[in-house]
């Protein structure tokens, strides 16, 4: 589905986004291969400042017409209720006209759909209530839900429950596996990436140094990494 | 113990730019015109003050209908401006758009009205589309800035073959929908200002029944009318919710008084003919043109009225800028809870409230019969007016402030604690300010003070519409070249927000 080869990325701190642009910016991947097919479930773990999350973005990019995006920068519209945060996910199956209706009247159909998905998400909020009286964990799965109502068969996730307790971001992420054919997600609890994923990769430094099947995962090799990088 | 002498403390940059307002205004003083001329000032304020303390709200005939229409007018301005407005917006960024915006923004309401009437006349259509245009051009600059500066992550999280309706409206609109609702609420509150204002060029509002009261000394009948004007601001949010805007909108319509038809003929004439310059009149091809004329008819505007205009406007506004500089400081430290206790604070804000809500004009206009002719009264007003705008922000922001947890008075509390954390913001809407300082500076010349509105008034009223026109602008060259200037000078944080 993608093949990366002999990747090289920049990081530019004052825009504040990859870029291309050798000056102002500070190389975060390295010469860095790889190849996903479809039909894989492949974590991406690492510790911070890894490289993770600028990979992933450029994965996203090069996948867009057919990936689902769960980005730590939510992009959530704080004025807007919880329906419509979550609706956000479905603007392109719909004419621009039921759009706008929508905003002002909910359509039942939507309604209904949207309830559903929040019952799985264990959101039990008013649908009606605006985002930004959330807190950060309820926040998180509106995200969630807003890139699940996308319906799309690629999910790409970037920590999508740093905010969440480990137990219900199990019960998440089975969900998630359910409803994608594929699925590229970074983790930050390597365990849970361990267990949950067909296949992990992980980064050091923007190298990949570790990218193994689930049944082979050289758990002390994993260890090991986090604990260098955390002296370091 | 070695002595220490003379350690290196350079005044701090905010220090400098304080230092520079109060040293320019010193230095251009003695150009200003600033001599009280009244004969005996005390005898008129003594008047004045007893006519606030008997206000008399029976004494205007036609009230009821005054404030329909000064309503009507700025319901109906806000309403159109938003429509042409609000689309300019999404192409503010092309430089056409946001020029003929700059241009069209520098004008002031009056100048639009005074041009209007000669077309319309009295009709209520001068009223409204005198402050349709400006009220346009400043809705479209300041919701592209809104705009521009609200989140993209929205957008980037929106599936990228949506339409772009859908995403715009979804990623961006709804995200700014608070911010520019309430600006248009601000915005509605200057409107009736200006309503209000254009009765002072003879439109049925209230202004023209305030003019009327206080050049005939009916003080009692000029404060009750005051009084009625600032309740009216003071009380929009109650009488004017979001809610029932449509419903309002719909009875400004209704109620609006009629509208003489409009003689097409009059229009054609207007424009093919009173706006051309002497030379140009009456002939049909380029080769009649005498140049000569022309030239030397326009050098003469240049000379004796443009340029002293230009000059005067600008003395004015630079003077005005300390003295409203003091106001805010002064003013902002009356009303701030930080200082007094509570119902102190409220008197405060009442003051707030009187200051920002009575027009500059109407303020430069009561100084005016106090202190007679001179720029003393337009400075006074302008000083008053927009430092209340300033302060009645700043106190806002102030308030949300919260106090030390450490032991200290009050006093020092304001001073080291709160003042250093408003100053920066509040010396940014002092400039953000000087554009609109300027603006009504050109406006005070209706009064008589001799700025660039003293010669375009003078020729509405001679009939040379030509040359009023040319001073126009002249008007808004300089309002736009400031704008560049001030933007290019100060590298303040944009927030175009304030703008009224």
């Amino acid at each position: 589905m993608i093949t990366i080869d002999n990747l090289n990325l920049h990081y530019d701190k004052t825009a504040g986004y990859n870029t291309d642009k050798k000056e102002t910016s500070t190389q975060v991947i390295f010469d860095l291969s790889l190849t996903i097919n479809e039909g894989e479930k492949v974590a991406i773990i690492g510790p911070s400042g890894a490289g993770k999350s600028s990979l992933l973005h450029h994965i996203y990019k090069k996948l867009q017409a057919s990936a689902a995006l769960c980005s730590q920068r939510q992009g959530l519209v704080d004025n807007l209720s919880i329906y419509h945060n979550i609706f956000m996910g479905a603007l392109a199956r719909h004419h621009w006209l039921f759009n706008l209706v929508n905003l002002i009247r909910p359509f039942e159909q939507e309604l209904t759909n949207v309830a559903a998905l929040c019952q799985q998400l264990e959101l039990e909020q008013p649908l009606i209530k605006k985002v930004d009286k959330l807190s950060g964990g309820q926040r998180q799965r509106v995200t969630l839900a807003r890139a699940l109502y996308q319906q799309k068969s690629l999910f790409i996730g970037d920590e999508p429950f740093s905010a969440l307790d480990p137990l219900m971001a199990s019960r998440l992420l089975e969900i998630i596996l359910k409803r994608h054919k594929t699925v590229i997600m970074v983790m930050h609890d390597r365990e849970l990436a361990m267990s949950a994923f067909d296949r992990v990769i992980a980064l050091d430094k923007g190298h990949l140094v570790i990218d193994s099947q689930q049944q082979s995962i050289d758990q002390q090799k994993i260890t090991a990494l986090y604990q260098t990088s955390a002296v370091a | 113990m070695p002595q220490q002498k003379n350690i290196h403390y350079p005044l701090g940059y905010w220090q400098n730019i304080t230092l520079s307002i109060w040293l320019i205004a010193l230095v251009i003083l003695p150009f200003a015109d600033i001599e009280i001329i009244s004969f005996d000032p005390f005898i008129e304020l003594s008047r004045m003050l007893n006519g606030l303390m008997t206000p008399d709200f029976l004494a205007t005939e036609y009230l009821f209908q005054a404030i329909i229409q000064t309503i009507n007018f700025a319901i109906l301005g806000v309403f159109l401006g938003l429509v042409l407005g609000a689309p300019l917006a999404l192409i503010y960024q092309h430089p056409i758009v946001s020029s003929c915006c700059a241009f069209l923004r520098a004008i002031h309401e009056i100048f639009w009205a005074l041009l209007f009437l000669q077309i319309f006349g009295l009709s209520p259509i001068t009223g409204i589309l005198a402050i349709t245009i400006p009220f346009a051009a400043t809705f479209a600059r300041v919701f592209h800035d809104i705009i521009i500066q609200s989140s993209e992550s929205p957008l980037e999280s929106i599936d990228s073959r949506a339409d772009i309706i859908s995403r715009f409206t979804y990623g961006k609109i709804a995200q700014v929908m608070p911010q520019m609702m309430a600006y248009t609420r601000y915005r509605f509150e200057c409107a009736l200002r200006s309503s209000a204002v254009l009765g002072f060029i003879g439109m049925p509002t209230l202004g023209f029944y305030m003019e009327t009261a206080f050049r005939q000394g009916n003080y009692s009948e000029g404060s009750a009318l005051l009084i009625i004007f600032i309740a009216l601001i003071g009380t929009i949010r109650y009488w004017c919710p979001a809610k029932l805007l449509a419903v309002y909108l719909v009875i400004a319509c209704v109620t609006l008084v009629d509208i003489p038809s409009v003689d097409s003929s009059l229009l054609i004439r207007f424009i093919s003919q009173d706006i051309l310059p002497p030379a140009l009149t009456n002939i049909t091809t380029l080769a009649e043109v005498r140049w000569s004329s022309l030239s030397s008819w326009f050098t003469t505007i240049l000379w004796y009225q443009a340029i002293p205009g230009i000059i005067a406007t600008i003395t004015l506004a630079l003077v005005a800028l300390a003295a409203t500089h003091f106001v805010t400081l002064n003013v902002h430290a009356l009303a701030s809870k930080h200082l007094w206790p509570a119902p102190l604070t409220w008197l405060g804000q009442l003051t707030l409230l009187i200051g920002r809500s009575v027009p500059e004009y109407i303020l430069a206009f009561i100084f005016l019969m106090l202190l007679g002719p001179s720029m003393l009264p337009a400075i006074i007003a302008l000083a008053i007016h927009n430092g209340c705008v300033i302060a009645y922000l700043a106190v806002k922001q102030s308030n949300t402030i919260a106090p030390q947890q450490m032991q200290m008075s009050k006093f020092n509390q304001f001073n080291y604690h709160i003042m250093p954390d408003i100053y920066p913001n509040m010396i940014a809407l002092i400039f953000y300010r000087f554009e609109i300082i300027v603006r009504e500076t050109a406006v005070f010349g209706i009064l008589g003070i001799m700025t660039l509105g003293f010669y375009i008034d003078s020729n509405f009223s001679e009939i040379r519409y030509s040359n009023a026109l040319v001073l126009i602008m002249f008007t808004a060259l300089l309002n736009v070249a400031i704008d560049i200037l001030s933007r290019r000078l100060l590298k303040l944080p944009q927030n175009s927000q304030t703008s009224c």
